[in-house]
């Protein structure tokens, strides 16, 4: 049998419990608003915080980029936007500058983004406060008093234990001076695109309820200490190997029979839009 | 009445989100408001916003010469629930509110708590006009160096509002609207100062 969905698969009544608790996040920039999150026809963790909320902003004249680690085209990435497509209509691209709405699992696009597009970051556990306090109540009153002693330990333990902050994504944030936040499991690379942002951010976590905002020209800045400033994955000297690329987020590729390693951009469409503008 | 309940209110949704996040950016939803021909003693831009937030859950209380009317309406419309004051998460100052009125609104609104700062009011604010003139600046988060705007009420907001949202994140947020169909937002967040003259 085939069914006909609603308009954006979601009932009236879903899209606005998540439009409150999206506009409510947009007033406080790093706070995390519970909402009623929705039971989603793909797997709690595969992104359905992200989806909530694509599908509560979506209409008819959007253009929708969905990105998985920087690839367009890995199954995540497919299945958000097949499941969008269909029960849309609307367009999809792969163009970071064409796209009004971009949902992204882990990265922020090389391509910078623009007044007007709204960013929807997948998340997985949205406490940053998490690692050391199980109890949400607990995080809770922490963020209330602005307590934030735990996170900075955190990264001074690391400090102790390995000579620098291990990080390796999430890298918590203080937004608006107030909220430490968690980023999403974006690279540390990808941090500053979050501070005085031209485009509004939205990020939600299906699993744990959450969804909290960064607005455009906010302030958001890296945890980090006097001695031990924050610093980003290293790329220097390394160039992509297809479009010949600097000064962007890079994955590592060995070759096995050279033993070689070589480097490829991370954002796979705007590797290409750099190859299609070589070609002409 | 040929309002599209999915798309219409969906284009009202992006609209309204996007002067929340870029607070001085004054919308316009004349294209949905003019859809409506109801008679709800609200402008058509303000039963917009009721129709896109409020339902069963939330609690509203209103401000307005028929106060008992309109209350009566929307909770017909929404099935979201009358209260008092302090305890709406709704609060709806309309423009034939009486002086003096949205000052009370916005004193006794409630700002949440530390612990629930996202339980603070938002308050509709039907204002005689709206626009870009620079009276007010604004500056805060959502605006790239100062904002400027006018809103024309029959109340002085500005000094209720800073006492209300005195202690951040405690707060209320406010959307105005006008007989324009204009929509312009103030998150707790936003800074008012006036423009010096001269």
């Amino acid at each position: 049998m085939r069914m006909k969905y609603q308009f954006a698969f979601f009932d009236e009544g879903s899209k606005r419990e998540i439009r409150r608790a999206t506009l409510k996040a947009v007033a406080i920039p790093g706070y995390q608003v519970p909402f009623a999150s929705r039971e989603m026809p793909i797997a709690r963790g595969w992104g359905t915080g992200g989806l909530q909320l694509t599908l509560s902003l979506v209409g008819k004249d959007d253009r929708l980029k969905v990105i998985d680690q920087g690839s367009d085209e890995s199954v995540n990435a497919v299945n958000i936007k097949e499941l969008i497509g269909k029960t849309t209509g609307i367009a999809i691209t792969e163009e970071t500058g064409e796209a009004t709405l971009i949902q992204s699992r882990h990265r922020i696009p090389e391509i910078p983004l623009h007044a007007g597009q709204i960013l929807v970051l997948q998340v997985p556990l949205p406490e940053p406060l998490r690692y050391f306090e199980p109890s949400e109540y607990e995080t809770k009153k922490l963020h209330a008093e602005q307590e934030y002693s735990g996170a900075w330990l955190m990264l001074f333990e690391q400090i102790m234990k390995y000579g620098h902050m291990s990080t390796g994504a999430d890298h918590p944030v203080l937004v608006h001076k107030r909220y430490v936040m968690a980023p999403s499991p974006i690279p540390r690379f990808d941090n500053s695109k979050l501070n005085d942002s031209e485009a509004l951010i939205l990020l939600g976590a299906g699993r744990e309820k959450k969804i909290y905002a960064v607005p455009p020209h906010t302030e958001v800045v890296s945890l980090d200490f006097e001695d031990f400033p924050f610093v980003v994955e290293p790329f220097q000297g390394v160039s992509c190997r297809l479009c010949g690329a600097r000064g962007v987020y890079m994955d590592e590729v060995h070759d096995e029979e050279t033993g070689e390693t070589l480097y490829q951009c991370n954002d796979t469409s705007y590797c290409l839009q750099r190859l299609n503008e070589k070609r002409g | 009445m040929n309002l599209d309940l999915v798309h219409d209110l969906q284009a009202v949704y992006r609209k309204t989100l996007a002067s929340m996040s870029c607070p001085g950016l004054i919308s316009n939803i004349r294209e949905q408001a003019g859809k409506l021909d109801w008679e709800t003693g609200c402008f058509s831009s303000t039963v917009l916003l009721i129709l896109m937030l409020l339902d069963t859950e939330k609690r509203f209380k209103v401000y307005s010469e028929q106060e008992e009317a309109t209350t009566w309406l929307i909770n017909q419309l929404t099935y979201a629930q009358a209260t008092e004051t302090e305890q709406a998460d709704f609060v709806l100052v309309l423009n034939t509110a009486r002086v003096g009125d949205l000052e009370e609104a916005l004193r006794r609104a409630n700002p949440g708590n530390l612990l629930n700062p996202h339980k603070g009011a938002t308050v509709f604010v039907e204002a005689d006009a709206l626009s870009g003139e620079n009276e007010l600046i604004l500056c805060g988060p959502g605006i790239a160096g100062a904002s400027y705007i006018s809103v024309r009420t029959k109340g002085s907001w500005i000094e209720a509002r800073a006492a209300k949202n005195f202690e951040y994140p405690l707060g209320v947020d406010l959307i105005f609207t006008d007989s324009g169909d204009n929509v312009l937002c103030l998150p707790r967040t936003t800074q008012i100062a006036r423009q010096e003259v001269g």
